[in-house]
């Protein structure tokens, strides 16, 4: 138990990475169903928009971070808004085709980003007021900027839980998840409503990007090391469930956290993964689904 | 004669190489119930669902108030003001009752708030649910949602698949009361229904469909329960 304390503050923060990379993928992959492979290079995609800003149009690092943040969902948003437009909405009903192509898609990207920026990792310089850290007790230290990651977790979930609940849009969106033909009948223009989860999907791919230039450099392959763990978070959690994404976010973060203090990495990672196996092979459907008559 | 509200010629639909539909004529006019009936599988949902919009014909044509709406998609047809019940009173289970409403009124931007108030004094059960979670109502508040939720839609014609199926016999007194009120409105009603007794009491022209091909339709006066009997039991 005291080592799960101690481990707390790494393990939210690890959590809140996962869960800013699982976010987007809650709409793609848990609400629509597609498995685009091609996200984790679009958290890519929006890493190396809060190069450009800071490196190429020299904006200054001490608010180039907060203007990558709205500029990298938009581009990631309009990247894969022209996937979806032009590829994967021919592929709905066959899974595997959508995989391939999609990791087909990510290839590219990557040597496109490759092409541009060179293969070796580049450096998002942090803001000023994002250096140093908050020392808890016991000599626990957490870094502002794992901070800032979490807040600004946070302040996606809220916003997200707020869209899909409050907004007109996200109800259409709801509706067209639960049931395509039953949407359509009732007025919803279904075509509109794929293309906006997938313009807030791979949006949110880009702010997990800028996200993950403050943790680490930024590298062609950046997305890879997400990805895997991204799509485990959105299946642990049940898919397209907002809270069990959340919860299976931070539930991992802590989980890594802990048995990393006392394992090599490699091992800790195994240890996850098998701990998350066992819990899928006893509930397959995720911590969270749908409620209906039905079901209970 | 007055413009059909509803005109369905030379209709053939079907799922995939499996053929329904042959060549069916359906004409309903403004203002009237039309009920359609016919044994279980005969393809009656086939023929909503067409009109809907949610298959394509093979061939024939439909159209709305003297509109071609055969290649319009299921949503223009809606905002058009054709709503759908369809068979088995489906709800958005994870919405609300009161966002089940909400979403299919603004789906049409009709802006018309007066006809959720509207239908919540149709279905007086409704208004203390407005709440819940659509899918735990049972059958019968799910039928009522059902219809609520197309008559939110602002339309002119209401399609109805079985909305009595299943249910206990007060609610069914109530749909039914709902369904002649409606009409009495103004709205034109396109009615599935497996029920002799209730289709004979609402409806103004019954068609019967067998083997996906019409083999009896005129006005309820034409028909006696026998008769009925026997075209229903070929
Ligand atoms: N999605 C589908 N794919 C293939 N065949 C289908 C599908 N839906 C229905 N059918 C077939 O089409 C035929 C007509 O079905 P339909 O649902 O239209 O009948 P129905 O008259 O509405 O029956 P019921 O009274 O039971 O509601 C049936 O033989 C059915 O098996
Ligand atoms: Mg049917």
């Amino acid at each position: 138990m005291d080592a799960i304390i101690s481990q707390l503050p790494t393990g939210l923060a690890i959590g809140a990475v996962l869960l800013l990379a699982a976010l987007g993928l809650n709409f793609t992959f848990g609400q629509m169903g597609v498995i685009n492979m091609a996200h984790g290079e679009l958290i890519m995609t929006g890493a190396y928009t809060a190069y450009v800003l800071h490196a190429w149009i020299g904006l200054n690092p001490a608010y180039s971070l907060l203007i990558a943040l709205p500029v990298a969902f938009t581009i990631t948003g309009t990247l894969g808004w022209l996937l979806e437009l032009s590829i994967i909405r021919h592929f709905y009903a066959r899974p595997l085709d959508t995989l391939l192509l999609t990791f087909g898609i990510g290839m590219i990207l990557q040597q496109a980003a490759r092409d541009t920026f060179g293969a070796p990792n580049v450096d998002v310089p942090a803001p000023a007021w994002l250096t140093g850290g908050l020392t808890l007790t016991d000599g626990i230290r957490i870094h502002y900027s794992r901070l800032f990651i979490l807040a600004l977790t946070i302040a996606c979930v809220i916003a997200i839980a707020h869209y899909l609940n409050r907004s007109r849009q996200g109800r259409q969106m709801r509706a067209v998840i639960h049931n395509r033909d039953l949407a359509a009948i009732t007025g919803i223009n279904t075509r509109k409503v794929d293309a906006t989860t997938f313009f807030i999907g791979s949006g949110l791919a880009g702010i997990a990007g800028v996200a993950l230039t403050l943790i680490g450099p930024t590298g062609p392959t950046l997305g890879t090391n997400y990805i895997v763990d991204a799509f485990l978070v959105v299946v642990v959690g049940g898919l397209g469930q907002l809270r069990g994404t959340v919860l299976a976010a931070f539930t991992l973060g802590i989980l890594n956290a802990t048995v990393e203090a006392w394992a090599d990495a490699s091992l800790a990672k195994l240890i996850v993964f098998a701990t998350i196996v066992a819990f899928l092979q006893a509930r397959p459907q995720g911590l969270f689904t749908v409620k209906t008559r039905a079901l209970t | 004669m007055t413009t059909p509200h509803l005109n369905v010629r030379n209709l053939s639909a079907g799922y995939g190489r499996a053929r329904v539909l042959f060549d069916i004529d359906l004409t309903v006019h403004p203002g009237t119930i039309a009920c359609v009936m016919g044994r279980n599988g005969v393809g009656k949902t086939t023929l909503l669902n067409t009109i809907a919009g949610l298959i394509t014909p093979t061939t024939g044509t439909i159209t709305h108030t003297g509109t071609d709406i055969t290649t319009l998609a299921p949503h223009q047809r809606t905002r058009r003001g054709i709503a759908y019940a369809p068979q088995g009173h489906d709800t958005f289970a994870p919405l609300t009752v009161a966002e089940n409403l909400h979403v299919a009124h603004q789906a049409t931007r009709r802006n018309r708030p007066d006809l959720i108030d509207a239908a919540l004094e149709r279905f007086p059960r409704l208004k203390p649910l407005l709440g819940r979670k659509a899918g735990l109502l049972s059958g019968g508040q799910a039928q009522q949602l059902a219809i609520a939720r197309a008559l939110v839609t602002d339309p002119d014609l209401l399609i109805l698949d079985e909305p009595t199926e299943g249910i206990q016999p007060n609610i069914v007194a109530e749909i039914e009361t709902a369904i002649t009120d409606t009409a009495a409105q103004g709205i034109t009603v396109l009615l599935v229904e497996q029920y002799l007794d209730v289709a004979l009491r609402l409806a103004d022209t019954i068609t019967v469909i067998d083997a996906g091909r019409v083999i009896h339709t005129g006005p309820r006066t034409e028909l006696t329960h026998r008769s009925a009997h026997a075209l229903m039991a070929i």
